[in-house]
């Protein structure tokens, strides 16, 4: 093995790096499901507010610090939008048809 | 030089080298379900989730309560249009999960109970109105005697006005199904998550699937991490359908002894093979004290259980699942 040898493993090891790290980037996402049709995909790395329709009207989704929370909907518990800012698990809001899943860490899935 | 090229180039396309997954979601049975299938050819994904999707719209149709579907003889039909002392002809597929709620009844001494409608009806009025729990005599009066109800060869008959709620395991027994009709196709990597309850088969990858534990009444936490193969892991709990008042839980979970809620501990999950079986025990455990569940799970084969009371409790070989 020469010098050249090492320095092309060098660079084969940066990109495969950077790859992976690209890779591990995207995945950081939350899907929003309104009567089970996909509606909207949110980038969990960029801090942001959302808004998309649900049966009883708008629902508005924030995104801050990696994490996503309900902050406003229409229905008479609120079940949704009093959880805390999460990337776990589903978010059901059931009286507005709306679903939140994330496909963002090393957990398969969450059991509860 | 070359070998290194040839060695450096396989390592680059292993980074491309993804187990393709396919996912399908759907609502049935009051619960948000996930369906993952991995390492199998696309157009063969694509037929296996439209089966998973009419099982679990089949088996919801057939076990609405709330619901009446053209020519469907259901559970809404048998609790609201069939008579009392007249008798009916129902599909295999209503009776197997009729009778399974009988066996249930039979194996937990009565305390997974599908004869709990009338009961359950009352609880949701009081839980929807949220401010106060139903007096004793509205509950003692109720027809919540499964012995009303007789199933014989398909012919179904209910001796008093009696409404049956097969709430406490259609999940885990339809999910079961679905699993079933995945492996006998040539599927066996799949995750099925029917509303927190979960279904794996075998890993996609070299290690086992993560499953996290939600913590009850803040689940956007995860208290522990399961590993886990070919199970199922199934909770039920006091934080996922309930209301307060005075400061007192009333969950959805109703014991059929007292027709009143019960609050040994927040929650229960169970691993166990089957999914049907883990839905009935996560309940008949939730209606047990801790220290009973306990001595009843370490007593059966191949069943473990975690409770998140005041403390988390385990029965005595769950380390086996835990993530080191």
């Amino acid at each position: 093995m020469n010098k050249y040898d090492i320095k092309l493993i060098v660079i084969i090891l940066f990109v495969v790096v950077f790859i992976l790290f690209l890779t591990r980037k995207n995945n950081n996402y939350a899907n929003v499901y309104y009567n089970n049709e996909l509606v909207l995909k949110i980038d969990l790395n960029i801090d942001k507010e959302y808004s998309v329709e649900g049966y009883n009207g708008i629902v508005k989704i924030k995104v801050k610090d990696n994490k996503l929370k309900v902050i406003e909907e229409t229905s008479k518990f609120h079940i949704c939008s009093k959880m805390d800012y999460t990337n776990n698990g589903v978010i059901v809001c059931l009286p507005n048809k709306i679903t939140i899943n994330f496909s963002n860490n090393e957990l398969d899935t969450i059991a509860g | 030089m070359k070998k290194v090229i040839v060695l450096m180039c396989m390592l680059l396309l292993l980074t491309g080298c993804k187990v393709k997954e396919y996912k399908k979601s759907m609502f049935y049975m009051d619960t948000h379900i996930e369906v993952k299938l991995y390492d199998i050819p696309k157009d063969k994904s694509k037929k296996l989730l439209n089966e998973v999707d009419r099982i679990y719209s089949e088996y919801h149709k057939l076990t609405d309560r709330y619901n009446e579907y053209d020519d469907l003889v259901n559970i809404h039909y048998l609790n609201n249009t069939l008579k009392v002392n007249e008798s009916i002809e129902i599909s295999p597929k209503l009776s197997d999960i009729i009778n399974y709620g009988i066996d249930a009844y039979n194996k937990t001494s009565g305390y997974v109970d599908i004869a709990l409608g009338n009961a359950i009806d009352v609880w949701k009025k009081y839980r929807e109105e949220g401010k106060s729990v139903p007096k004793t005599y509205e509950l003692l009066n109720l027809n919540v005697d499964i012995k009303s109800i007789s199933l014989k060869d398909n012919t179904f008959m209910k001796k008093k006005d009696i409404k049956l709620d097969l709430g406490s395991f259609v999940k885990g027994y339809v999910t079961e199904i679905v699993a079933k009709y995945l492996e006998d196709n040539g599927c066996e990597k799949y995750l099925i998550n029917a509303g927190g309850n979960v279904k794996v088969g075998k890993s996609y990858k070299s290690s086992k699937f993560s499953v996290g534990l939600e913590e009850p009444f803040n689940t956007s936490k995860v208290y522990d991490t399961l590993l886990v193969e070919n199970t199922s892991v199934v909770t039920s709990g006091s934080y996922q359908r309930y209301y307060e008042v005075d400061g007192v839980n009333y969950n959805h979970i109703i014991n059929p002894k007292t027709l009143f809620p019960d609050n040994y501990t927040k929650s229960v999950t169970v691993v166990t093979k089957d999914s049907g079986y883990a839905d009935v025990l996560s309940t008949y455990l939730f209606l047990l004290p801790i220290e009973d569940g306990i001595k009843l799970v370490n007593s059966l084969e191949d069943v473990e259980a975690i409770w998140y009371s005041d403390q988390i409790y385990y029965s005595e070989n769950f380390n086996i699942y835990e993530q080191v």
